[in-house]
């Protein structure tokens, strides 16, 4: 293999994030590890699906100050700050109960009705755990496997966002 | 004043709205799909809400979900940018009828311009010039459309009756012609717009694709900030836009910034808006489309007149009235926008990738406006303009040379740019002269090439 040919394949593996690439031919063989950096911030949790490095949005009207002025890294400046947010790490067995859409996270059908769950409840695929109003229609969350919920991530009445993490399920 | 604005849009334009709200003291709102999560518009914005997945008509097209992204998180005002929803009358009247203010015309300016036949009966009736063309509503059949070419004459220009940004159109020399792209035509406008609806133009052949600024304010009052000649396209799409129109006389300006004005105050207009004309050599011009929405391009008028289109938009949303009266309204220098595109230069196949060494170009009379930065992935699926480099100098040969030095400085590695034909295109001697049409760019590239001249900091 010429060098040409090596460092189009670094190219590629590094435009891929491709941490091993092996290649046979007539040739020979020619096996490329690339050893992985470190990419998280210090506050951000890299969990599948919960894109972990998104910054809430959810400010109640009445908070004064943005998360924005008090960014943890210091290599942010005030003109992009910093998104970090803390969503609880995945255990064994565990996955994220995602918002589909854009609203605002109710834990009962009603204000004053009984949760659909609480932390500790098991549950059946379909089973509805919560509802997400947007633009006053209350769209019932069902669990999408058979499970526990482990924990109930979001705050009644908090804004959510599409793929946002509502609860965990440990699933059987 | 907003209380909060949420921008229904992403990349360059998303940047510049930010940008001109940050200057108003209107807390700004982000909307982004998942495949946008680091780009800089979500970075930049007062806060940001994840409205989708990374297909468009998922996330920004997706209507319930931005409006809920307003509602939810307490925005006011929604600003559609450019692209997108835009011109979609049905997300202005959504905006509305949830109580946001809607940075932009009425729905029913939106439908209006929208609707191409109609537009043109409308200007028609104004007494605004207008190509001889398909009447009525349009057409559908092929055989209706072979009648409006019998009477038209060819060549002839097939349009899409909803379209805009050249979808769904095709030219045709004859009438075999006719007899294949019209079918082409129409079918690619049902995937774009929905709609089968065609019309025909005359096509004017080595005609300067010329439009006039528009700003109104919801008391009737209405201006033009002048032109833009923006004949440098490929399939009907801008590549590099200049203004002043080169060719243009203060008379001509006159005469055809009337018309523009006419046309804006037919309908009522409010807000920021474009007009477009076709101008042929002898002078004579004739309107095709009216964009009700800020454009791509607006930053050339920005830089000849002064004014800062997007403020005084939101100014104008916010219940203000034109701060301006014609007379005011002066051109000085010249200015030259270059769209740089993520793809690859000959083939303009697109070019995603992470950028590395991102290095703008700087000075006087140099504007950058992109959502680039280092170790950005470009993403693939979204348009591939990935920043504008506009300059302003004091006269047009100033102004190209301060273009390819701009150009030259341009530093992007990781993917590949058209920067390179923006570089040919500015040392080719018709376009030194001014002397071009919409079909330059078409010709240019079938040209051979000279030889390649070697560069050091531009790709």
């Amino acid at each position: 293999m010429e060098i040409r040919e090596l460092k189009a394949l670094l190219g590629l593996m590094r435009e891929y994030d491709l941490a091993e690439l092996e290649i046979e031919d007539k040739k020979g063989k020619v096996r490329l590890v690339r050893r992985q950096h470190d990419e998280a911030g210090a506050d951000a949790v890299a969990a599948p699906g919960a894109g972990a490095s998104k910054r809430t949005a959810a400010r109640p009207p009445a908070a004064s100050g943005s998360a924005n002025g008090h960014a943890a890294g210091t290599s942010q400046t005030e003109l992009i700050p910093s998104r970090s947010v803390k969503t609880p790490e995945l255990g064994p067995n565990q996955k994220y109960i995602e918002s589909p859409m854009v609203g605002t996270f109710y834990r009962a059908a009603s204000p004053d009705g009984a949760p659909f769950v609480e932390e500790g409840d098991t549950v059946i695929k379909g089973q509805p755990l919560c509802i997400i109003e947007a633009m006053k229609m209350m769209n019932e969350i069902e669990a999408d496997a058979a499970g526990r919920i482990v924990k109930i991530i979001c705050d009644n009445g908090q804004p959510i966002e599409y793929g946002q993490p509502l609860m965990i399920i440990e699933v059987v | 004043m907003f209380k909060k604005l949420l921008v229904a849009n992403r990349g360059t334009i998303a940047i510049r709205i930010i940008r001109a709200c940050r200057e108003l003291g209107i807390p700004t709102l982000a909307v982004f799909s998942t495949a946008d999560k680091d780009a800089l518009h979500v970075r930049m914005a007062d806060e940001a809400v994840c409205i989708g997945p990374a297909a468009a008509e998922a996330s920004y097209l997706n209507i319930p979900s931005i409006i809920s992204a307003a509602l939810t998180y307490g925005a006011d005002a929604v600003h559609p940018g450019y692209g997108f929803l835009s011109e979609n009358g049905d997300f202005a009247e959504a905006c509305r009828k949830s109580g946001l203010n809607f940075v932009g015309p009425q729905a029913r300016h939106i439908r209006l311009m929208g609707d191409k036949p109609r537009a043109r009966r409308i200007m028609v009736r104004a007494g605004v010039p207008v190509l001889p063309g398909s009447d009525g509503n349009g057409v559908t059949e092929l055989r209706d459309a072979q009648a409006d070419a019998g009477r038209l004459g060819y060549p002839v220009l097939i349009k899409a009756a909803a379209g805009g940004g050249g979808k769904g159109m095709r030219l045709a020399h004859d009438a075999k012609e006719l007899a294949r792209f019209f079918p082409l035509a129409r079918g690619e406008s049902e995937a774009a717009f929905g709609s089968r609806t065609m019309y025909l133009e005359k096509y004017l052949e080595h005609a300067r694709h010329v439009e006039f600024q528009i700003l109104a304010d919801d008391q009737r009052n209405a201006i033009h900030l002048g032109e833009r000649d923006c004949s440098i396209q490929r399939r009907h799409q801008k590549v590099l836009e200049e203004a002043p129109c080169p060719v243009m006389t203060a008379r001509l300006r006159e005469k055809m910034g009337r018309a523009a004005v006419r046309a804006a105050e037919v309908v009522g207009y409010s807000n920021v808006g474009t007009v477009e004309f076709l101008l042929a050599g002898n002078g004579e011009f004739y309107f095709i489309e009216m964009n009700t929405r800020i454009q791509v391009e607006h930053g050339v008028t920005e830089m000849v007149t002064g004014i800062d289109l997007v403020k005084e938009s939101l100014e104008i949303a916010m219940g203000g009235t034109l701060r301006f009266k014609q007379k005011q309204i002066k051109i000085s220098g010249a200015a030259i926008e270059c769209r740089v595109y993520a793809e690859d230069p000959d083939t303009h196949l697109p070019s995603p990738g992470v950028v590395s060494n991102h290095h703008p170009p700087a000075g006087l009379g140099v504007r950058v406006e992109t959502a680039l930065y280092d170790g950005y992935r470009v993403p693939v699926h979204y348009d591939p303009l990935i920043a504008k480099l506009i300059v302003h100098a004091e006269n047009r040969p100033a102004a190209i040379m301060r273009a390819k030095a701009g150009l030259r400085e341009y530093l992007i590695d990781g993917i590949k740019t058209n920067i390179p034909l923006h570089l040919r295109i500015l040392d080719d001697p018709d376009f030194a002269r001014g002397e071009f049409a919409t079909d330059f760019l078409t010709r240019f590239e079938a040209a051979p090439r000279a030889g390649e001249v070697v560069h050091a900091a531009g790709r």
